[in-house]
């Protein structure tokens, strides 16, 4: 029950997850300085990204405890859990993103912005993450005004 | 008669006013021990932790470095079965009994892992049941508190914690008639009495009198400070049971000092002397931590070891024949060593990294919660890189002392480590004597930071990859400087010659003032410096050109702020030392997240660290090559100021960035480069970490181009010496070098037919792992 299910929830979370994304709604308040970090109300993800790919299995466990508390709306901790993830990854795309996932349902749009800015520049060619951090961008920017 | 009657009036009256003044002082007793007594909370250290080390596979640790850290922590080398905190090292494996830990995002069980390791890596990680597991999470290192008045300090237990024969063995020596007294002890008191005119010190005191001395009196012996306990005493136990009185004794008593630190109650002190927790405390142990109660300096178990341990054997036969413990736990605990372990902190081992913590906490926390509130404050401090850089400096600056011989005060230097990626602060020393808590120069000594500015001249250049590529010749002729309201500028090399003109990426690597002078001014100065801004130099530097070449105070700290921008790909990060503060039992309060601002595009940063990078290959740091393997490529800067009062090197490798400073307080001529004095200490420090090589993403508009270092032009396999050097697409020369032949033509082009095929691989290869799920 615990070593072989693991890679099978993984994808099977992120496609239950991908279903109930929807576009971010016009954001009604202005991004809240930031730090010290708020807990937010959470905001629907703007989208999926598909599940990493090649990641050692300390990163892969953190990234699915950060998605389940992300689908719980704990995004405090599922912040801290990604960046616990970028310690021993700082090079990983897909973490850098998801960070500016949780960013942005936290209403934090300007680190969502950064932050995918700062995946992009990590992703090389894997044009998955590039695309999903220009949406992101976009939704970020277009939240800001 | 009437006299007789008038007497006895008097007395009547004077027996009537002293009642009521004995009731009045009685009731004012009562409200002070109820009042302090139930609002008493212990005033609590808020504590710091140092970051926790997360053991995985593929961490790039030696085992060395991961038993120092279990030693540090207090772990022992020798199994102890049903207790956590040890360890056993088996060539290449560690078996870790790791102990139960509230972290910040929950409590974390004991649990046991065995570790392999290969290569400087961790290359397994099991459970006791020999499964895999991703990631093992190693309680923090305490590294020191912010303390109440006094700078006492305690961890604070309940009875239930504390085992039942340290407390048969306090009521046996301390207070046999504990369980049944009222809160005085008749013969104690007659004792007590007795000492009052002898002038001998007799103990007679009750535990409860104990408390209320400890509590809410000073210490001289008077007869009417002696009533007042006395009535305290009885106060308290009509107020109180017994056990609630034991428990706030037991967390009061004085268990000595360590340095200018006071250890205060059974918690603090299981942990202090014996590195573990109070309930894990041996029968032996149990009675040294009693014997010591009644003088902690003079039964100090390490100063006067033959002394203690008698008295603790005093102890263990007093326990016994109160029938507390079986004749077989006397004579096993009789017969076995003091057992003491203790680790001396003071305050703190590391204050300058404590004070840059103290510094971020204030403008968010007030000072008096700060110092009793018991606040846990998890910080960034990692203490393999901490030990690094105090071993580095210090080891260095005594050398050079030695070699100078310019007598007292001797050289000094600080140091400054971070994760660049981060901003997370590692480490922090701030000056040869690593435990002194006062000047901390890493934070706040401004110094003149020399050439180590340069790199936002050059970055300035870069950005503008129409006019400047890392080959454009710059001239390092003669320059002179004129205008109004400043003197007259003409900086000079450092080797007192001028080159020509010079290839950009060599000017920088070779530090030369003039063609950094003239590049500077013909940029702008504005535009220069509005980039020192931009990297996150927050002070005000003067709009003059001497600036941009470093005649700016700049503590370490601050430069390490400028570093971070560069080594992050133009992201800055604002440097941090904490992670989360939790109230004293766990609960969250704060979380100090990462936050990053992009300052420059990577195109121009990438540019600037290839040539930071050169800096180190074939420039003024190259002496680096002696500390670190050739694969861990690194990227510097050293930087010297006029008449070498200032030697400076700040650089970074993958995952860690470092900066020194080496100079006199007083400002005198060290007559020390940066290269001389501060890169070596960067190198030792480094080279005992580990490092990761330094692997910028390469943004995708930059190719990597063969260049001939003769001609500056496209060469190959074919010219000797060629090198691969990075350009913004279409900036490279497109001529040939006279030694490129049709052969490095051809290598060219078919290396751009396999990128593309590369990338198509590449593609197909993302799409088979989505598919299965990796």
């Amino acid at each position: 029950m615990k070593r072989f299910p693991k890679r099978v929830l993984t994808p099977f979370l992120a496609l239950t997850l991908a279903a109930c994304a929807t576009q971010p709604e016009q954001p009604r308040e202005p991004a809240p300085a930031p730090a010290p970090e708020a807990q937010q109300l959470p905001a629907p993800p703007p989208e999926r990204v598909p599940p990493p790919r090649a990641e050692t299995t300390a990163v892969a466990g953190l990234m699915d405890s950060a998605r389940t508390d992300t689908a719980a709306g704990r995004l405090t901790n599922a912040a801290a859990t990604l960046e616990r993830a970028l310690r021993i990854e700082p090079r990983n795309a897909r973490l850098w993103h998801e960070l500016a996932l949780v960013r942005f349902r936290q209403g934090d749009y300007a680190q969502a912005e950064s932050l995918a800015a700062r995946s992009n520049t990590l992703a090389g060619n894997d044009s998955d993450v590039r695309s999903a951090n220009q949406r992101l961008i976009d939704d970020a920017r277009s939240a800001r005004r | 008669m009437a006299r007789r009657t008038k007497l006895r009036k008097f007395l009547r009256f004077a027996l009537l006013a002293t009642l009521l003044a004995a009731a009045g002082f009685t009731l004012y007793l009562d409200i002070r021990v109820r009042d302090e007594f139930e609002g008493r909370r212990f005033a609590l250290p808020a504590r710091i932790y140092a970051r926790p080390l997360e053991l995985h596979v593929g961490l790039r640790m030696p085992q060395a470095d991961v038993v120092d850290e279990l030693k540090l922590l207090g772990y022992r080398d020798i199994p102890r079965p049903g207790e956590p905190g040890w360890y056993l090292r088996e060539e290449n494996r560690l078996e870790i009994a790791l102990r139960p830990f509230v972290f910040w995002d929950g409590a974390q069980p004991a649990r046991s892992v065995s570790v392999a390791f290969e290569g400087g890596k961790v290359s397994m990680l099991r459970d006791a049941a020999g499964t895999d597991v991703p990631l093992a999470r190693v309680e923090p290192l305490a590294i020191g508190g912010i303390y109440p008045a006094g700078n006492e300090d305690r961890v604070l237990v309940r009875l239930t914690e504390v085992p039942q024969h340290l407390v048969h063995a306090l009521v046996a020596v301390e207070d046999r008639s504990f369980y049944r007294h009222a809160g005085f002890d008749v013969r104690g008191l007659a004792r007590a009495a007795r000492s009052l005119f002898t002038d001998r010190v007799q103990g007679g005191s009750t535990i409860t009198q104990q408390l209320v001395k400890n509590f809410f009196l000073t210490p001289e012996r008077t007869i009417r400070r002696k009533a007042t306990e006395l009535v305290m005493a009885v106060l308290l136990e009509i107020h109180y049971d017994k056990n609630e009185i034991l428990e706030t004794y037991l967390n009061e008593i004085y268990f000595g000092q360590d340095r200018d630190r006071a250890i205060h109650g059974v918690g603090l002190a299981a942990q202090f002397y014996f590195g573990k927790d109070v309930q894990y405390l041996s029968v032996a142990e149990s009675a040294l931590l009693v014997a010591m109660i009644r003088g902690p300096a003079h039964y100090d178990p390490y100063k006067h070891p033959a002394r203690t341990l008698e008295r603790r054997n005093l102890v263990l036969r007093e326990t016994r024949e109160q029938g507390q413990i079986s004749l077989e736990q006397y004579a096993a605990a009789r017969g076995s060593p003091l057992g003491v372990a203790r680790k001396s902190m003071g305050t703190s081992p590391y204050p300058a990294f404590l004070k840059l913590v103290h510094r971020q906490l204030r403008r968010d926390y007030d000072e008096k919660d700060l110092r009793s509130e018991g606040l846990r404050i998890f910080t960034t401090l990692d203490p393999r890189a901490q030990g690094a850089a105090e071993n580095a400096l210090t080891k260095r600056l005594a050398q050079f002392d030695k070699e100078k011989r310019f007598g007292q005060p001797g050289l000094e230097g600080a140091v400054v480590i971070t994760d660049p990626q981060s901003g997370e602060v590692q480490a922090m020393v701030g000056g040869r004597d690593v435990r002194y808590s006062g000047y901390n120069r890493a934070l706040d000594a401004g110094r003149p930071v020399g050439s180590l500015l340069k790199p936002a001249i050059y970055l300035t250049a870069l950005s503008e990859p129409s006019r400047y590529t890392l080959l454009t010749p710059i001239d390092d002729g003669p320059f002179l400087w004129k205008s109004r309201g400043a003197p007259d500028w003409e900086p000079l090399n450092y080797d007192k010659k001028f080159h020509g003109m010079v290839p950009l990426r060599l000017a920088l690597a070779h530090s030369y003032n003039a063609a950094a002078a003239r590049l500077g001014t013909d940029l702008g100065i504005e535009k220069v410096l509005a980039n020192v801004r931009k990297l996150g130099v927050e002070r005000d530097v003067r709009p003059f050109a001497s600036s941009m070449l470093g005649a700016v105070d700049m503590s370490p700290f601050e430069v390490a702020q400028m570093y971070q921008t560069i080594a992050s790909g133009g992201f800055r990060a604002p440097l941090r030392s904490i992670r989360e503060v939790t109230t004293q039992d766990g609960k969250p309060l704060q979380r100090y997240p990462l936050a990053i601002e992009q300052a420059f595009p990577p195109e121009p940063i990438y540019l600037l660290a290839a040539a930071m990078q050169d800096v180190v290959r074939e420039g003024t740091g190259q002496s680096l090559k002696s500390y670190l393997p050739p694969e861990v490529t690194v990227a510097g800067k050293t930087g010297t100021t006029d008449e070498q009062r200032d030697a400076w090197f700040a650089g970074f490798s993958g995952d860690r960035l470092a900066v020194v400073w080496v100079g006199y307080d007083d400002n005198r001529a060290a007559r020390l480069s940066g290269s001389a004095a501060a890169l070596p200490i960067w190198g030792d420090l480094m080279s005992a970490l580990s490092p990761e090589p330094l692997a910028l993403a390469r943004p995708p508009s930059i190719e990597m181009v063969s260049i001939d270092p003769q001609s500056g032009l496209r060469g190959g396999v074919s010219c000797p010496g060629a090198v691969e050097l990075p350009f913004m697409q279409g900036s490279a020369p497109q001529e040939r070098a006279p030694c490129s032949g049709p052969m490095d033509a051809a290598v060219e082009a078919a290396g751009e037919v396999g990128k593309a095929v590369g990338q198509g691989v590449e593609r197909a290869k993302s799409w088979l792992e989505r598919l299965f799920g990796r």
